[in-house]
């Protein structure tokens, strides 16, 4: 848990990588709230704010006395979203600093490609 | 007044009935806490009188076995003070009772007046049963002739030819007293901290000094002898009964506005 | 729908010329956890003596559960106390403790003390006179715990525990709050550590309320801007400053509020670096501040 930024950000944006990285399948349950808070150790409140955030965006729904799950179609409106702020998110920095150490836009793109056949 | 059980789980738990302006719960359990460690207002006392009588007895032998037996019918061998051996223990357990036992009640959500009510109520129960002791101990004393070698230990002071009636009225009133003075004084700590009982010590002591002083210039103190002696044993222990009351109000009073710290 | 369980307004507490508490407003919700914070010394064990009716207050109103609290039994019962420096009777054993605190709580629950004596290795029939530091802290977190009690309030009990401990009080709390809800008061001026558990932050300094806000508002709310001097004294303009440090031709100053997307790429134009603000660092640069704000004032009377 990062000090400096809100818990229940931290706790959305975990079962949101949970759901992108296929950790947690559509219609699936994630864990409940006192599961959450006991394992973060943080308030049960505060864990409720992070599924809530996620309920209002639509990602997880409540089914009632059986507990969260993840909606269908979830995954897609999440790497979507992500495609639309990976440039403001990523690749910014990586031009600033690239710019900062003198590579070029062919020379950046040459250590993509690289990165790309190592990994 | 009902005591409803609590829906919870082992100990059944006496919830409080409000409404009722006496709370015997309330007070009971002052009472209780007080009796939690038996120790402290059964245990220790009872300790010193024993050794006080232990060491009555050893004293009481020793002499014999130097001067031959003692005739009981004599003035015998008294050692006089220490059937009030346990007194000073007890004017400490009085003042620990409120400089202890009053922050720990209070925190546990007790209110100060039932808090006063309750001790008051501990210490009206511990000379009542103190008081039957020694009055029963006196008489079981004057049976032996002594403890069976003369040795008068209860028997000593005001007690001498007191009926066990007399006995425990006074030992009772005197009981009640030690521990009010100690808790009262201890309130007023509680309440006005140092300054306060300072002023208090030494208000006293002036008030005691300015009595004597009074006495001695109007030459009053034949008159006031003469006047106690008229009012025998039991009125002189009424009186100090009245005092032990006019401390517990006065301890109540205080009370209401002390704080722990 | 949440009720208010606490309502304090102008609440003043004096000590001969000292002001302890000086004129507070404040209002406490049912079933929350609040995190009293503040340096030593700054008020929070005289905020919770008045709260549990343990002093009078000089001056203001206060409510708890809808009456004063001073000796109205009522009150009082629905109330734990956990003090830093709590008296026990003479003699007394933790045995001692636990048998009679079910007279006073009704939702004590002995099984849950009986865990929970077994989880601090606590020796039940030492006299408490004779416990150390951790121990006699685990006695009155013991109590404060299974108590149940609806209002549960626990002043820096503690400070004697190690990090274990610490931390198992930590766990246990969550734990039994969770199946349990109730509203808990904590006082520390261990911030970081206790940071994830609070719902709610309350600051006091000197007797008055600096910040009073919901914990995740909290975090976060404040930004670290550091770089070349004038670059971030030009960054930072007429913002909030809440904390300032300095060395040579560098500066680090601490803002209210937090940078939207625009203002990070300008920082990052001028080759400033943004660092995020925890709870504790928060806490230091605001009583801090105040702290440097009062000794000038010393200084001009």
């Amino acid at each position: 848990m990062d000090e400096s930024r809100p818990i229940f950000l931290q706790i959305a944006e975990q079962i949101e990588n949970d759901i992108v990285d296929g950790h947690v399948a559509e219609d699936a349950a994630i864990p409940s709230i006192n599961e959450l808070a006991a394992f973060h150790r943080i308030n049960p409140a505060t864990a409720l704010k992070g599924v809530n955030r996620l309920v209002e965006q639509g990602l997880v729904a409540k089914r009632r006395g059986v507990g969260m799950f993840v909606v269908p179609g979830a995954r897609e409106r999440l790497i979507e979203r992500r495609r639309a702020e990976f440039a403001a998110e990523y690749l910014r920095p990586l031009i600033v600093e690239a710019a900062k150490l003198g590579i070029g836009v062919d020379e950046l793109a040459g250590m993509v490609r690289e990165e790309r056949i190592l990994t | 007044m009902t005591a409803t059980a609590s829906a919870t789980d082992s100990a059944p738990a006496r919830t409080a009935d409000a409404s009722s302006r006496l709370r015997p719960n309330e007070i009971l359990r002052i009472v209780r806490l007080h009796t939690v460690n038996p120790a402290i207002f059964f245990g220790v006392p009872w300790m010193i009188l024993g050794g006080a009588w232990a060491v009555t007895m050893i004293i009481a032998l020793i002499i014999q076995g130097a001067a031959g037996p003692l005739d009981p019918t004599e003035t015998g061998f008294e050692y006089s003070w220490a059937v009030l051996s346990p007194q000073w223990y007890l004017i400490v357990v009085g003042v620990q009772a409120v400089s202890y036992t009053f922050p720990f009640a209070l925190g546990f959500g007790a209110t100060r007046r039932d808090y006063w009510l309750g001790t008051s109520a501990m210490f009206v129960i511990v000379s009542v049963m103190y008081a039957a002791a020694i009055a029963t101990l006196l008489l079981v004393e004057r049976a032996t002739s002594g403890w069976g070698i003369g040795a008068g230990m209860f028997d000593a002071l005001w007690y001498v030819g007191a009926d066990w009636g007399t006995a425990f009225y006074t030992t009772f009133a005197l009981q009640l007293l030690v521990l009010f003075i100690g808790a009262g004084v201890t309130t007023v700590y509680m309440r006005w901290r140092m300054r306060g009982m300072l002023t208090v010590l030494f208000g006293g002591v002036a008030l005691i000094l300015a009595i004597i002083a009074v006495l001695t210039f109007t030459e009053t103190w034949e008159a006031l002898g003469a006047w106690l002696a008229s009012i025998g044993v039991v009125g002189v222990f009424t009186l100090v009964l009245a005092t032990a009351v006019a401390w517990a109000i006065a301890g109540l009073l205080v009370i209401r506005r002390a704080t722990p710290r | 729908m949440t009720t208010t369980v606490v309502r304090a307004r102008g609440l003043t507490k004096r000590y001969g010329s000292f002001t302890a508490i000086d004129g507070i407003d404040l209002s406490l919700d049912e079933g929350r956890i609040y995190g009293l914070l503040g340096r030593n010394g700054a008020g929070k064990t005289t905020v919770m003596q008045l709260l549990t009716g343990q002093i009078f207050p000089n001056g203001g109103e206060l409510e708890v559960f809808g009456r004063p609290p001073a000796e109205h039994a009522d009150v009082l019962r629905r109330m734990c106390f956990i003090a830093e420096a709590q008296r026990y009777p003479e003699d007394f054993t933790p045995a001692h403790v636990f048998r009679s605190a079910p007279w006073f709580f009704e939702h004590w629950d002995a099984a849950f003390a009986e865990r929970l004596i077994a989880d601090f290795r606590l020796p039940v029939k030492r006299r408490i006179k004779k416990l150390s530091r951790g121990q006699l802290s685990a006695v009155g977190v013991i109590v404060g715990l299974a108590s149940r009690a609806p209002m549960t309030f626990f002043d820096e009990p503690y400070l004697g525990l190690d990090a274990v401990a610490r931390h198992i009080f930590y766990d246990r709390l969550l734990e039994d709050y969770a199946a349990h809800p109730r509203t808990v008061v904590l006082s520390t001026h261990l911030i970081d550590e206790v940071a994830n558990l609070l719902e709610h932050v309350i600051l006091i300094d000197q007797g008055r309320i600096l910040l009073d806000r919901d914990a995740d508002e909290v975090r976060g709310s404040a930004t670290t801007v550091a770089g070349a001097r004038a670059a971030v004294e030009q960054f930072v303009g007429e913002r909030p400053v809440i904390g300032r440090e300095g060395l040579g031709g560098l500066a680090s100053v601490t803002i209210d509020g937090r940078l939207d997307h625009a203002e990070r790429v300008r920082a990052a134009e001028l080759g400033l670096e943004l660092a995020p603000v925890s709870l504790q660092q928060l806490i230091v640069h605001l009583t801090g501040a105040e702290l440097a704000e009062s000794n000038q004032k010393e200084v001009v009377a």
